[in-house]
């Protein structure tokens, strides 16, 4: 008599997911149906995700509420976009002058990084693991150069998050615009500057034709994107499916952030020779300084008030130390001593 | 009686009705002050940018009860103009009970979660410098439903009058109010 | 299939005469039951179904909000206020008029001075229901004092208030440019030539029209006096409210505010102006707000109606549909252009551009690609076809809300027969679009 073993007895499992992107919009929305293939043929079709885009359930922003409150099981997001709710999860996306991409996955996956995501992320009744990064964002497009702290005060422009709050500080006048209107107000000068993500996805808007001054990042060194699962869902998942679905979290995010490099380095190839007249910039130490000031001052208010934000604020600046001596050490170096007999 | 409750239906309207247009001019004055701040001070206010669809959502939300009362909802006429105001009123009724007020509990009970969970973690403005108290906008939906339930009870009434003949025809409701004024 | 028969029921119900948005919202709820038995089947019971379809509903409050936080939406309301007090202070009137007397005994002269008038707004909006009610609140009552038959007064009101859709800025090309990967501006560039051809043939038709038939869009009352002298009076009479929208268009030509907030500059700019006419009090701002708050409530009474509709339509697993049929199109250039166009053009009747832009052009985009089509010229298309479907009966949404602000003898069904001549002139451009892509710019 042939009766199938528990073990291969599999349960069907259908599961949807929600993405804070349209569907459209990779790398940021190529890691879900990836994740939804893998999970599918490591099952034989036993365990299915539905992965909708922003244009389907039309709540990009709504993902955290919309996975706790069970509408969908899992989600897409990225962490900060939670900062209104809890201040502390803006650390799982990326922070002004924090780690880089190895960086931020070293202290994830070996020191604290996630076993305090989980922590945060427990009061909301749902898990959140790392899904993808972007790697280090741009510092934006400028119409005019920054050549001093002064060229920032009352300087118009549209960045959200803690660099926002940092800008601020500076006497930046940080405007809110709507995505659909930013390209007509960088276009006509109602604002004078904004920041987007890298020239992965910045070519597609246009800006570089309308504002000349491409400035290299300092606000988010490696936005991590993040894959939220309502809490029961999970646990209710058999104990294989519950480590296929953390492998392959784990493996598309490790594929976004080369996606991204790949689609950024191709970009700006392109950009680069379509528009030579781009003019690829840092800030002057002098602001660079300012910025990271205001920025310890803000870190430093929000930790005085909120224990939790500044256990894992310590957790991250204590991390850093070590993991930036090596950096130093390793990439830098070597990419310095590269450089200079290529020269 | 029944009578008597269309008349406070209409007298509530009306206030709502003159509440909502404040807000809303409150919005455009914000949208101008705003302009003006930003262009000619280089001073911005993200919790005065915030204010501004936080007004905006108070002025589309409960603006459907008044519009439901003053039958300022858009309906497909073709056949609808050819009715007796009886028949009129029958299908008012009967939309109200099975159309309208089916989607509006729904809302509304959906709705009570999403506002009870911003609410238990005291959700603030994910913006540098917005506004805080996100519950208090989010509270707006379950509020504005209940008024259009409790406004469709009203606009029930108002059309078994028209059944019951207790009202002399199916003019506009601003009109009747004006012309009975005028009296 | 479900979203098939969805789509009639919806019709027929929608032909009872109850309030469009909550009849939206009713068959939404009806067939959202049906989805969650076919969902859930064979293991029906009360409590499953009831579960099932809760669920889906649960999404209504998180689709509510992002209206309500959806600040270019802002722009609806603000540009209704400023026409209504345009109105109200009969400055509208007045510059219709006397742009009609320019006209002189030709034919349709107010007609036209609406689509000149709604091109300009179209310049400084880019979001549905925002031109089509302000047009509707200034000219319409224009049109029918001087005797204009309710048809091409409604059609030229629908047609000239959806241009903001393809004269940038413009929603739907942004959108567009994020899945075509395009630059914004390369589209708002290569929108400009066939939005302005749209205006021009609507103008050529107005004229046509009324020359042909002169119950149509009658002429001015002849003035006294000379040529030079009604030329003078009324170029006097149309100079103020055209410094409105100079006022309007400038203020984001110039950088000090977005398209959305140039409308409160409009708004204030209005008030000013009554006020110099001497046409002002708090009673006409108050009553020009409750109007205001009633319409845009009406508008988004629609969305909210028309968001559970494509919420259900998209649950009942319509998507996937369209983008199987989508797949097995031919590859031959012509048919693929008529039945990538025929598809957007029926979707248009169910579900809103957003959806449609994001559901059907990825599936559409590399097989155009495949055939050798420019991309800048397939996304002027779609845009062109997309702004056709705000327009099409029974669904679009212009014509609900002009309806929505339209004096009660003018009934749905004008409004209906009004815009099909339009709809036709833009089949007409969209075709010269797809033959003669080089006139336009679109093809080198
Ligand atoms: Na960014
Ligand atoms: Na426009």
């Amino acid at each position: 008599v042939l009766i199938a073993s528990p073990a291969l007895a599999a349960e069907k499992v259908r599961w949807k997911l929600a993405m804070t992107w349209p569907s459209t919009l990779t790398p940021l929305a190529s890691p879900a149906p990836k994740l939804a293939k893998i999970v599918s043929e490591m099952t034989d079709g036993n365990f299915e995700i539905k992965v909708d885009g922003a244009e389907k359930h039309k709540a990009a922003l709504e993902i955290l509420d919309m996975v706790k409150g069970g509408q969908f099981e899992m989600g897409h997001s990225a962490s900060y976009y939670w900062k209104g709710k809890d201040i502390t999860t803006v650390f799982f996306t990326s922070v002004p002058f924090g780690m880089t991409s190895d960086e931020q996955n070293a202290w994830l996956w070996y020191d604290d990084g996630q076993k305090l995501q989980e922590k945060v992320y427990s009061k909301f009744n749902v898990y959140s693991f790392p899904g993808g990064n972007t790697g280090v964002q741009m510092g934006g497009w400028f119409r005019k150069e920054i050549k001093s702290l002064d060229d920032l005060k009352g300087l118009k422009m549209r960045i959200p998050g803690l660099a926002g709050e940092v800008f601020a500080k500076l006497g930046v006048n940080v405007t809110n615009i709507a995505p659909g209107e930013m390209y007509t107000s960088l276009d006509r000068g109602t604002i004078d500057a904004l920041e987007w993500v890298g020239p992965g996805m910045d070519i597609k808007m246009g800006f570089h034709k309308i504002a000349p001054y491409y400035y290299t990042g300092w606000h988010e060194p490696a936005s991590d994107m993040q894959f939220l699962i309502n809490k029961e869902a999970f646990d209710k998942l058999p104990k294989s499916y519950q480590t296929v679905l953390k492998t392959a979290m784990q493996a598309v995010a490790a594929d976004m952030l080369s996606e991204n490099f790949d689609a950024s380095a191709k970009a700006w190839e392109v950009m680069k020779s379509e528009h030579p007249n781009i003019k690829v910039m840092t800030f002057p130490p002098e602001v660079l300084k300012a910025m990271k000031k205001a920025n310890d001052e803000v870190m430093e208010a929000y930790a005085a008030q909120n224990p939790e934000f500044k256990e894992v604020y310590d957790s991250q600046q204590k991390y850093m130390k070590k993991a930036r001596e090596w950096s130093k050490m390793s990439t830098q170096y070597y990419l310095e001593t590269t450089e200079a007999i290529a020269k | 009686m029944l009578i008597e409750i269309e008349k406070f239906y209409r007298r509530l309207n009306r206030v709502w009705g003159k509440m909502l247009s404040v807000v809303f001019l409150l919005m455009a004055v914000n949208v101008f002050f705003d302009v003006i701040m930003r262009y000619s001070f280089h001073n911005s206010s993200v919790a005065m940018q915030e204010l501004e669809w936080h007004l905006f959502s108070i002025v589309i939300l409960f603006g459907v009860s008044v519009s439901l009362i003053d039958e300022a909802h858009v309906r497909v006429d073709f056949l609808y103009d050819r009715f007796s105001p009886r028949k009129k009123a029958l299908i008012n009724i009967v939309g109200t009970v099975f159309f309208l007020l089916p989607l509006a509990l729904l809302i509304l009970f959906g709705s009570l979660d999403f506002v009870q969970d911003s609410y238990k973690i005291k959700e603030i403005s994910e913006n540098p410098g917005g506004l805080p108290y996100r519950y208090l906008i989010k509270g707006m939906i379950p509020l504005s439903f209940s008024l259009l339930i409790f406004t469709a009870f009203g606009y029930i009434v108002q059309n078994i009058n028209i059944l019951r003949n207790a009202r002399p025809q199916n003019i506009a409701p601003q009109q009747h109010e004006t012309l009975e004024e005028s009296k | 299939m479900i979203g098939i028969i969805m789509f009639c029921s919806a019709l027929m119900l929608l032909a009872i005469g109850y309030p469009v948005a909550f009849t939206f919202g009713s068959v939404s709820i009806f067939f959202g039951i049906l989805a969650a038995i076919v969902e859930i089947a064979p293991d029906v019971s009360m409590a499953a179904i009831s579960k099932e379809f809760l669920q889906m509903f649960s999404m209504m409050p998180f689709r509510v909000y992002s209206i309500m936080n959806n600040t270019i939406l802002m722009a609806i309301p603000l540009f209704i206020f400023m026409g209504i007090i345009l109105q109200k202070s009969q400055l509208a009137e007045k510059l219709l008029e006397s742009m009609g007397t320019l006209f002189g005994r030709v034919r349709g002269g107010i007609a036209v001075s609406t689509v000149l008038v709604g091109t300009m707004l179209a310049a400084s909006t880019g979001v549905v229901g925002a031109s089509v009610v302000a047009m509707g609140v200034i000219s319409l009552p224009v049109m029918l004092k001087y005797g204009y038959s309710k048809r091409l007064a409604t059609g030229t009101i629908c047609a000239a208030g959806t241009l903001g859709q393809i004269i940038p800025p413009s929603v739907v090309l942004i959108v567009l440019g994020d899945i075509f990967q395009l630059p914004v501006g390369d589209l708002f560039q290569a929108a400009l030539y066939p939005g302005l051809m749209l205006v021009a043939l609507y103008v050529v038709y107005i004229l046509v029209v009324a020359f042909i038939d002169r119950n149509a869009g009658p002429a001015m009352p002849a003035q006294d006096g000379t040529v030079f002298v009604n030329v003078r009076k009324a170029l006097i009479a149309i100079l103020p409210p055209i410094t409105l929208i100079v006022l309007v268009l400038g203020s984001i030509f110039m950088g000090i505010a977005t398209p959305t907030e140039s409308a409160a500059v409009g708004c204030i700019g209005a008030m000013v102006l009554a006020a110099m006419y001497r046409k002002l009090s708090w009673q006409v701002v108050e009553e020009s707000g409750l109007e205001t708050v009633k319409v845009t409530a009406m508008v988004f009474a629609i969305l909210i109606g028309a968001t559970a509709f494509s919420m259900v339509f998209l649950y009942s697993g319509a998507d996937s549909i369209v983008e199987e049929a989508l797949l097995n199109l031919p590859g031959a250039k012509w048919t693929f252009l008529f039945l990538a166009n025929l598809t957007v053009f029926v979707l248009g009747f169910f579900i809103d551009f957003f959806e449609i832009c994001y559901i059907v052009v990825p599936v559409l985009l590399p097989i155009a690609t495949a055939i050798g089509l420019e991309p800048l010229f397939f996304a002027i298309m779609i845009a062109m076809n997309l702004q056709t479907s705000f327009l099409t009966p029974p669904f679009g949404f212009s014509l609900f809300y002009l309806k929505g602000v339209c004096p009660p003898e003018v009934r749905t069904t004008d409004i209906y027969k009004g815009v099909v001549p339009f709809i036709i002139l833009q089949a007409i451009v969209l075709m010269t679009v797809a033959l003669y892509p080089k006139f336009y710019g679109l093809a080198q």
